[in-house]
């Protein structure tokens, strides 16, 4: 048996090499996932243990659900270290200080020097010692007014150690610093991002935080433990700081670089799933068509003694030696989608560290696994379908007794309902977590595309006789036997495209979320904002200083200038975020829309969004209990009631003179102004930027400029992820080339006829292609409409201060549409040519 | 022997060889034949299984090649030509009539009528194809495909569409072998009528003598060479000839 299913899969081995290569890119694709988040987790757990190698223990301040906001984590007083210091159990002791996209290099160009992805770090290094996290390159530590940052900087700012380099500084004009040394961190390099070390001090004096520091690290005495070490160091902290032995350090880091890489490698295996499930119509189409056609080799095998279920056996094995080379190959071809993963994100910005690509254990068994289980599980209905033939069938000619509508109908039906339901459910339902969320979008989803490919089959003769009208009007009597070709299997022709279908379904998918979310952005700045210019961290919208505020009030070109600075506050033991913002001139440059009470809210006043107010029966006059990161705590004045969030990003609004003393920094998100009456705008631009000149990271813009940096972003975004979902277009063109083929061959003996009557060449190759144009644009058509409906109902499910209106881009679909039809053109490429070449003689006496 | 009619040739074949793959295995399905078909006339070709009749029929109608000799259509060599202009010329000057399968399942009978017309972007003679149509009796399946109708209304279709392009010859290799007697003998009626009345010139490849008497000539083939012509055949001569060559 084993033997026969095996002749039978290299019998048929051209075709089931197409297959092969829609399962082998599925595979890959999870293998590379796989592979690359291990290598990135090994290499990021290197890094940090290297660097907290030294370290027997560190003290911190303790985060509570209100400070750990924007990254930052707690500061405390510089004056714990001396009485740890004193500790017998200490040997060395050092306080360390960080924040991250604060102060930045400027080279000779008068550039700032920042790398494209990840941050810059600013902080505190007290040289070589037996905790230091860094370990010099080249050169000194810094002392005063000296500085030490990493190789990659100093080559991209063309700096040489010794040489004096301006630092543009969180507060205040830039400064000289000598570079005294280059460092590196732990042993592995700085993953991309960029370091500026100071000594404490000077460290202390540029981000603003004299007396502060975010961390203690120490190494032990001899022969005391870091667990002794930490007992005795608790004995002498206050209540807000805690130490925890290096071991903890490092598994938190670990964990934090981990939690980046799960996120990362999990929506890499989501995109290799997506892939996968699209792979398996096409194993599923061509086992079927090859059991279509071997039904009378069955029907012979079981007259001849073989048992129904040694003809399924015969299928799976044969689906599984398939399965099984499928991995193995998807298994090698992971390395290579690891390396191009990596290749695509470092040139989209991000710089991977470098390192060994892996492949454990784990990733092996689990490719093998999926790549046997979908291989297999696409077989099932083919298999059990083989197991079916009768011996009578042996000697009928292969009369296919399609299921009738109804069945089909009513199949279809079931796999489609719950699949929507489930989709529901996911989008606009709360079923309990990200993960139950992403399991009802991702199985509904699944069952979503079963059904409607299921169901397809009923209309695709139809629509794809509709489709092909114009060709056969055009092309003549070669278009009308495209037409009639692409139409005349309606079950094939709907599994053939499904996977064009779902590919460009999520594609169109997300270029109608993309669009309207920018049109949603659109209206938000039209209908939201009267500013004439904005302010804000050019790169990852990070927080700068707010004294850039009170700078730009001073300018006489200025009107009106408002910061905003987002918060988590304790209202009724819930944290919340609210923005705070200049009160007294806000309206001036955002229209939050306010209903009820007024924006000017004063120090004491607080305003709430209007749905927010009405759930907690909250209305102008009412006071509300509120508490502020620092634990600082007040009762403020419901002022204002407003109704469009869009720009603030909170339901809250509260005073900004609250956000900057209860706050971990006094750092803004954004400014907004208007220019004084009668400026010339580029006047007025020119003083605000002549302002902000001190502050390099900052970027000045208007609307438009606003409006075309978030398309941009937005653009590339879409392009990334499109990017990954051609591979389902890849696959399916493989899919479309596998059915012509197999189509092609089926056909021999009449195409041995057209041939023969006097068909040229020219002509056959052009009614294959026309027909897979058909058949590539009913699926291209079915996959955009769908994708119009998912991206129509992500627009209702996102709430509406993100997304409001749904935006249609048309121009992108038709070019979606157009490019299937081109995709079956280019698949049926090679099949016409092989139609074309086929000998009439051969062809006609084909049985 | 040679065979040579006094009429105009449609088609013939000089010092036609064919050789079927080369050494030992080589098989010689013609041999040094020489055969002319003349114009408006019925020719049967008979002889037992693997006498060359296919052979002989596929290397004058252009669907394959002499290994030496010439085959010509008309005056046309056909050596000279390349796949396309011999597609071209299959498409306009030959009609073909095969045992089964005959037909496009996608098209109608209509469009299968037309179909080697339409390959040349060609509509035809409209007055002619009517007649045809009404001839062979298919006015009310036109729009029927293939699937819909009879074996013998299939092989009519045929007929109709090797007649529609009014080809210089028509080649039909056994079309009655499929169909029972009265479906058969209405075949034969029609390509008969197509001699008679419309001067269509008609080549035959058929293993039924009374199939053959309706011809008017046939030619009995036996180890790739042509070993009788007969004009005005019998059943029963055709039959006696048949049991003297042995098959
Ligand atoms: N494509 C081919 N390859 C090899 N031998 C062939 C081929 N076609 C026909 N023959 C051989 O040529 C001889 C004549 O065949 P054919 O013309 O089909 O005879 P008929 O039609 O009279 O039965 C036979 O011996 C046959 O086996
Ligand atoms: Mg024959």
């Amino acid at each position: 048996m084993i033997k026969l299913a095996l002749r039978g899969a290299r019998a048929n081995l051209g075709r089931l090499i197409l297959t092969l290569i829609s399962v082998v890119l599925g595979v890959a694709f999870v293998s590379g996932s796989f592979v690359l988040a291990d290598s990135l987790r090994s290499i990021f757990d290197q890094v940090s243990e290297d660097a907290f190698a030294g370290v027997d223990a560190q003290v911190r301040g303790i985060e509570n659900d209100m400070n750990s906001t924007d990254g930052e984590i707690p500061r405390f007083d510089d004056g714990v270290i001396s009485s740890i210091a004193k500790l017998p159990e200490a040997q060395y002791t050092e306080g360390g200080l960080f924040s991250f996209e604060r102060a930045y290099t400027i080279d000779s160009n008068d550039e700032v020097v920042r790398p494209t992805g990840p941050p810059v770090f600013t902080g505190s290094w007290g040289g070589p010692s037996p905790v230091s996290s860094f370990r010099i390159l080249d050169g000194e530590p810094p002392t005063a007014q000296q500085v030490v940052i990493d190789p990659v900087q100093a080559e991209r700012g063309g700096f040489e150690v010794g040489q004096d380099i301006t630092i543009s500084l969180p507060f205040g004009e830039p400064e000289v610093f000598t570079l005294s040394g280059t460092i590196d961190f732990g042993e592995g390099g700085t993953g991309g991002a960029f370091f500026i070390l100071f000594d404490l001090p000077t460290a202390q004096r540029v981000l603003g935080l004299p007396g502060q520091v975010d961390s203690v690290v120490v190494a032990a005495a001899d022969g005391v433990s870091p667990d002794e070490l930490v007992t005795a160091i608790s004995a002498v902290l206050p209540d807000n700081l805690e130490a925890v032995t290096g071991e903890v350090v490092i598994g938190e880091q670990k964990e934090d670089f981990g939690s980046f890489i799960n996120i990362f490698g999990n929506v890499l295996l989501g995109f290799a799933i997506v892939v996968l499930f699209v792979s398996t119509f096409i194993i599923n189409n061509t086992f079927a068509t090859l059991v279509g056609q071997r039904t009378r080799m069955f029907g012979l095998m079981r007259s001849i003694g073989a048992s129904s279920k040694q003809i399924m056996q015969m299928v799976f094995i044969e689906a599984g030696s398939i399965g099984l080379a499928a991995s193995g190959l998807g298994l090698v071809g992971g390395l290579g989608v690891a390396s191009a993963l990596k290749q695509l994100f470092s040139s989209a910005g991000g710089e991977f560290p470098e390192g060994p690509l892996e492949i454990r254990t784990r990733t092996i068994i689990v490719v093998v696994i999926v790549g046997m289980g979908v291989t297999l599980a696409s077989a099932i209905l083919p298999a059990l379908r083989a197991s079916r033939v009768t011996p009578l069938e042996a000697f009928r000619s292969g009369g296919k007794t399609a299921r009738p509508l109804t069945v089909r109908i009513a199949a279809g039906s079931a796999v489609l309902l719950p699949g929507l339901i489930l989709l529901a459910i996911g989008m606009f339902g709360n079923p309990g977590g990200t993960a139950a969320t992403l399991a009802c979008i991702g199985i509904g989803g699944a069952l979503t595309f079963i059904g409607v490919s299921m169901l397809s089959a009923m209309f695709a003769g139809v629509v794809a006789g509709f489709i092909g009208q114009p060709v056969a009007k055009l092309r003549g009597v070669t278009g009308r036997i495209a037409r009639g070709n692409a139409s005349r299997n309606p079950q094939r022709t709907s599994s053939t495209v499904t996977a064009l279908m779902i590919g460009l379904a999520l594609i169109s998918g997300v270029a109608v979320l993309t669009k309207s979310i920018l049109d949603s952005f659109e209206e938000v700045l039209s209908e939201s904002i009267s500013a004439d210019l904005w302010v804000f961290e050019s790169n990852q919208r990070l927080e700068f200083s707010g004294l850039l505020v009170d700078q730009l009030a001073e300018l006489p070109e200025v009107g009106q200038v408002a910061g905003f600075s987002p918060t988590a506050i304790r209202i009724d033991d819930e944290v919340l975020t609210a923005t705070g913002f200049d009160s007294s001139t806000g309206t001036s440059v955002v229209n939050m829309g306010i209903v009820d009470g007024v924006a000017e809210i004063g120090r004491e006043g607080i305003a709430v969004l209007d749905t927010v107010a009405e759930k907690r029966q909250l209305s102008i006059g009412d006071q509300v209990d509120i508490e502020f990161e620092d634990g600082y705590a007040t009762s403020l004045n419901v002022r204002g009631i407003f109704d469009d969030a869009s720009v603030i990003g909170a339901d809250w609004l509260i005073d900004r003179r609250l956000t900057t003393e209860h706050r971990i920094t006094d750092g803004i998100t954004f400014a907004g102004l208007t220019y004084a009456d009668g400026v010339d705008p580029a006047a007025g631009r020119a003083a605000v930027e002549a302002t902000t000149s001190s502050f390099p990271q900052l970027s000045v813009q208007d609307n438009t400029e606003f409006q075309e940096e978030a398309e941009g972003q937005i653009a590339q975004l879409q392009i990334v992820i499109t990017a990954l979902l051609v591979l389902c277009l890849v696959v399916a063109f493989f899919g479309i080339v596998n059915t012509m083929v197999l189509a092609v061959l089926e056909r021999t003996r009449e195409i041995g006829l057209l041939r023969a009557v006097g068909m040229t060449r020219r002509q056959l190759q052009s009614s294959v292609r026309w027909e897979a144009a058909i058949i590539s644009l009913f699926g291209a058509l079915l996959g955009v409409v769908l994708g119009l409906l998912l991206g129509w109902a992500a627009v209702i499910a996102i709430p509406d201060s993100f997304v409001s209106k749904l935006g249609i881009p048309w121009g992108q679909l038709i070019v979606y549409v157009l490019v299937g039809g081109l995709l079956g053109v280019i698949a049926a490429w090679f099949p016409a040519r092989r139609a074309a070449r086929l000998d009439v003689l051969e062809a006609i006496s084909t049985q | 022997m040679t065979t040579t009619e006094t009429l105009a040739a449609a088609a013939r074949i000089v010092n036609g060889t064919k050789t079927y793959g080369d050494g030992d295995a080589a098989v010689t399905a013609l041999h040094e034949v020489n055969v002319e078909f003349g114009s408006a006339r019925f020719t049967a070709i008979m002889g037992p299984s693997g006498s060359g009749k296919s052979t002989l029929m596929h290397c004058i109608a252009g669907l394959d090649r002499l290994t030496s000799g010439e085959a010509f259509l008309g005056d046309t060599l056909l050596a000279d030509l390349k796949d396309k202009k011999l597609t071209e010329l299959r498409r306009s000057e030959v009609g073909f009539i095969f045992q089964s399968f005959n037909l496009v399942p996608t098209l109608t009978a209509e469009e299968n009528i037309n179909l080697p017309l339409s390959l040349g972007g060609r509509s035809g003679d409209r007055e002619w194809i009517d007649t045809v149509i009404d001839t062979v009796g298919l006015r009310d399946r036109l729009s029927h495909r293939p699937s819909e109708l009879s074996g013998g209304q299939q092989q009519r279709v045929a007929v109709a569409r090797a007649l529609a392009s009014r080809p210089t010859i028509i080649f039909a290799d056994e079309p009655t072998g499929n169909l029972d007697s009265n479906s058969g003998s209405e075949v034969l009626a029609f390509m008969r009528r197509a001699v008679d009345e419309f001067g269509q010139t008609i080549v035959m490849v058929t293993h039924d003598a009374n199939a053959a008497a309706a011809a008017d000539r046939v030619l009995f083939l036996n180890d790739g060479k042509i070993v009788h012509d007969m004009s005005e055949p019998t059943a029963e001569r055709i039959l006696d000839m048949m049991k003297s060559i042995g098959s």
